[in-house]
């Protein structure tokens, strides 16, 4: 008697369980900002058109791993925040829905596609940053050129995301690459090699590992540091004076999508001037001009990149990082 | 008497002839059903992996083991790999031992409070160690600070302390248990006769519990190369075949290479499996039958007693303290920064979403685990058909399998339509189900074992049909075996990252790879604090599941089966 009672308990419990809940609108979405953007994002458009939005965090180069392996199957409705080589990867592969978005008329060309594949939603870059505290005690100002940081004596002292993770690295090399050319652009990376602690898996990681003075300077995206200075780390940022790369946080409507409509809004939505100020508040820099919280009125300095090129390299490029770079062997 | 049968059988309507036929044959449809069940989910998916790793663009091809082969930083993976594998395992073995012996053997006063210690970290992601190594050694840590040190944490030392930190209570499980059941009055004769402390453990305690300690020598070591959270976390430059295999997969996407990857590292797994299985043949002389019995302690020698509880202490201080530090980093918003308690991490909506989710994961896994297993037992003890043992070898393989190669193949063979389950609870929890089914196959196993066939064949003799039989007669037998696979499935699974990190889907993320993200990602506070939740939550999970058992009358089966 008594074990057909659990036996029933239990099956009670397992069909609740594996039914979950079902809600009004949803729509699942690959988001690649950091963790409390992805949350910002998707309150913002909770708020405004009553669209729940269910976001894994992942990294810009993980979003595009996942997005290869699952095509033409996706698990998401939506990609919302991928970096550019995922966007124009996507486009050529057709696994978009094009949607030409009236609410995005009067952009600048180069945060969308003229077919409406994909919207760039906000422009980042990449800073240097570095602790004050810990700077203050070894007496080191910041750094004033990328140069700069060949110094030996920052040697395990630097932080930098790893481009086989991370697609904000893949736009840092691939910057400098393009700053020195091939040569001495691979010469500059070995290098500052032999300064860097280690690579990190996530862009935004040196920000919080050098703002909690594990270590004293990071090459990082630029979209938490403004946050990360509001919550009271010790953090100085700076951009050399050779300038920055840039990349694009892109919005797709994924192929296979059931939930079309509610897609379209979402691009809509994200046209709209209430969502570049949202953006710029961040720090980033937006289709539709509005204050920017991180750098003001003048706009960074930028190096001169071909983001199409940046995407076709990667493999080629991650290739040689893995024979050039140095990896500690026990 | 021949034609006495046959006209019985004549007599017979037709209806109990195929009552009579499902009564002999029903074992082995079940053997069957159960069988494509294994195939289709544990070999299927190792098969994809194997075959991505020899097919190329252009069919098949042998390049990516070239490229794996020829390329420095693959090698350096590998060895790194198998190193760290073996460190890990002798150094959890010794401190496994120290603490099983001394919550056996040792003072009675000690035995509970390091039993507890040793069992907690089971309930706690392995990857919380790595939070509490940075918290207080990292370069800007507590303890680095306070005495101005300069020392490497991120780098294979790192990755060796929190991953040895991280799987003692695994050790230490498996070889309380194998004491446990090891009768004392053995070593308690020779005590008497005047043997002292270190001939016993040299020439009884230790060959008797060999069969123990090597089968937890190829979980741990198992465990160790295939779980990446703290090689991710703090394993800085130097390279691990499972993170590397995870940036393989989910930052090149590479899923060719990873492949490969995958295939060196299940190599040496099975290469021990194997051995272990040699091994043993004929040797399983580990008291099953009987209670366990708590010995009486002795007065243990002095040269064995300090060093074991130096070890001992160590060991269980280091875990209490690394527990008590992510407790104190999760009331801190910025660790090291401002010194202001908050409670905002707990407050964490998506955090509590994601538990929610491994709890349902877990639960759903922990069911279907468990009734397999029982099932999976009965047919490999009782059947009689062609190919017991291979399904014995498949059911148990799970102890040799990397989790990390089971998450990429679940991912290669279940992507795709028609047998797209990618996306949802199901894929989570059948990967967990089969992940960690030898556990309770084995607790079943070793249950039937016990009863002899005759009780089962008295009830078909006296005219029970097989369903019957199974259900009044084997079932109550066997459910301290289904305890046992619920309660390991649940507590692994939830807890466990190595497989799933690859299977999350937006909308459905599980607690450990959350915590997993904010650690990677830096962010301490929210880390620590999910992991305390988790903790809880598990904690608050395991008494009720206790609570339960003992009202069933099945408390001593119970903790014999957490132990398996």
């Amino acid at each position: 008697m008594k074990r057909k009672l659990i036996a029933f308990v239990v099956a009670a419990i397992f069909s609740v369980l594996l039914a979950g809940s079902a809600m009004a609108e949803e729509i699942n979405a690959y988001m690649g900002t950091s963790p409390d953007n992805n949350a910002k994002i998707a309150q913002f458009i909770k708020d405004k058109t009553g669209i729940t939005v269910n976001q894994t965090f992942q990294s810009f180069g993980e979003i595009e791993a996942r997005m290869k392996a699952e095509a033409p199957n996706f698990n998401a409705d939506m990609t919302i925040g991928c970096g550019s080589s995922t966007g124009f990867l996507a486009k050529k592969s057709g696994w978009t829905v094009p949607y030409v978005s009236p609410a995005w008329k009067g952009v600048p060309e180069v945060f969308l596609d003229p077919q409406g594949n994909w919207y760039n939603f906000s422009n980042f870059s990449f800073v240097l940053v570095g602790n004050k505290d810990r700077l203050a005690k070894a007496g080191y100002a910041m750094p004033t050129s990328w140069k700069d940081l060949l110094d030996p004596k920052w040697k395990g002292e630097i932080l930098m995301p790893s481009p086989l993770s991370s697609g904000t690295a893949n736009q840092m090399r691939f910057s400098f690459l393009a700053l020195y050319g091939d040569d001495e652009g691979w010469k500059f990376l070995e290098a500052l090699d032999k300064n860097i602690a280690y690579y990190t898996r996530s862009g935004n990681a040196p920000t919080d590992l050098v703002g909690r003075g594990e270590f004293m300077l990071g090459l990082t995206s630029d979209e938490n540091v403004k946050k990360r200075l509001d919550d009271g780390y010790p953090l100085i940022w700076t951009i050399p004076k050779e300038g920055t790369g840039y990349d694009g946080t892109f919005a797709l409507i994924l192929k296979g999508t059931k939930k079309l409509d509610a897609c379209k809004k979402i691009i809509d939505l994200l046209g709209t001037p209430e969502f570049s100020e949202l953006m710029a508040a961040i720090g980033y820099v937006t289709p539709r001009p509005a204050p920017n919280a991180l750098y003001g009125k003048t706009l960074p300095k930028y190096i001169k990149l071909d983001l199409g090129k940046a995407s076709d390299d990667k493999a080629k490029n991650n290739d040689i990082w893995k024979q050039k770079l140095r990896t500690d062997f026990k | 008497m021949a034609t006495v049968e046959l006209s019985l059988k004549l007599q017979a309507s037709s209806g109990s002839k195929i009552k009579d036929f499902l009564n002999a044959n029903l074992i082995n449809i079940l053997a069957a059903f159960l069988f494509l069940l294994l195939a289709f989910f544990l070999l299927y998916p190792i098969i994809a992996v194997l075959l991505k790793s020899f097919r190329g663009p252009s069919g098949f091809t042998l390049q990516y083991y070239q490229n794996f082969f020829s390329k420095n930083y693959y090698y350096q993976s590998l060895y790194n790999t198998l190193l760290l594998g073996v460190i890990n395992t002798v150094v959890c073995l010794v401190i496994g031992f120290c603490l099983a012996y001394m919550t056996t053997r040792g003072p009675w006063i000690l035995r509970k409070p390091l039993k507890i210690i040793s069992l907690v970290p089971l309930i706690a992601p392995p990857y919380l160690f790595a939070l509490s190594l940075i918290i207080l050694f990292g370069r800007n840590g507590l303890i680095t600070k306070m005495f101005d040190l300069h020392w490497q944490l991120y780098g294979f030392g790192g990755v060796v302390i929190s991953q040895t930190l991280a799987f003692i209570p695994l050790a230490y499980m498996m070889i309380e248990n194998t004491l446990m059941s090891l009768n004392p009055n053995l070593e308690e004769s020779a005590y008497d006769m005047g043997a002292s402390e270190a001939t016993i453990l040299r020439t009884i305690t230790i060959p008797l519990l060999a069969p123990g300690l090597l089968k937890a020598a190829l979980l741990i070591f198992v465990m160790t190369i295939a779980e990446f959270g703290n090689a991710a976390i703090l394993g800085g430059r130097t390279p691990f075949l499972a993170p590397d295999t995870y940036t393989m997969i989910t930052g090149e996407s590479d899923f060719n290479m990873g492949s490969v990857l995958s295939v060196v590292m299940i190599a040496p797994c099975i290469l021990i499996f194997f051995i272990h299985n040699y091994l043993l043949e004929g040797k399983q002389f580990t008291t099953i039958g009987g209670k366990p019995v708590a010995s009486e302690p002795r007065k243990i020698t002095p040269l064995i007693q300090v060093p074991f509880m130096i070890i001992t202490t160590v060991a269980a201080g280091a875990i209490f303290v690394c527990f008590a530090v992510v407790f104190a980093a999760s009331f801190y918003k910025i660790l090291g920064v401002t010194h202001n308690i908050v409670l905002s991490n707990y407050l964490d909506f998506t955090s509590n979403q994601a538990i929610y989710n491994s709890i349902r994961v877990s639960f759903v896994a922990a069911v279907i685990g468990a009734i397999i297993g029982v099932l999976l037992a009965y047919v490999i003890v009782r059947g009689k058909f062609f190919g017991r043992t291979f399904i014995e070898m498949v059911s148990l393989s799970g102890f040799a399998l990397p989790g990390t190669v089971l998450g990429i193949g679940y991912l290669l063979a279940f992507s795709a339509p028609p047998l797209k389950l990618t996306g949802g609870i199901m894929i989570l929890a059948l990967n967990c189900v089969f992940r960690f089914l030898a556990v309770g196959v084995e607790a079943g196993i070793s249950k039937l074992h016990q009863i002899h066939i005759e009780i089962e064949e008295a009830s078909a003799d006296l005219g029970a049909s097989f369903l019957t039989t199974f259900y009044k007669i084997v079932l109550p037998i066997m459910f301290p075996a289904f305890i046992a696979g619920f309660i390991y499935t649940f507590m692994t699974a939830i807890v466990s990252l190595s497989a799933v990190v690859f299977l999350v889907s937006p909308g459905f993320d599980l607690a450990a790879v959350k915590i997993f993200d904010a650690a990677v990602y830096g962010e301490i506070g929210i880390a620590s604090a999910t992991t305390m939740k988790l903790v809880l939550i598990v904690m608050i999970c395991m008494l009720i599941l206790n609570f339960i058992s003992n009202k069933t009358r099945l408390g001593s089966s119970m903790k014999k089966s957490a132990a398996v």
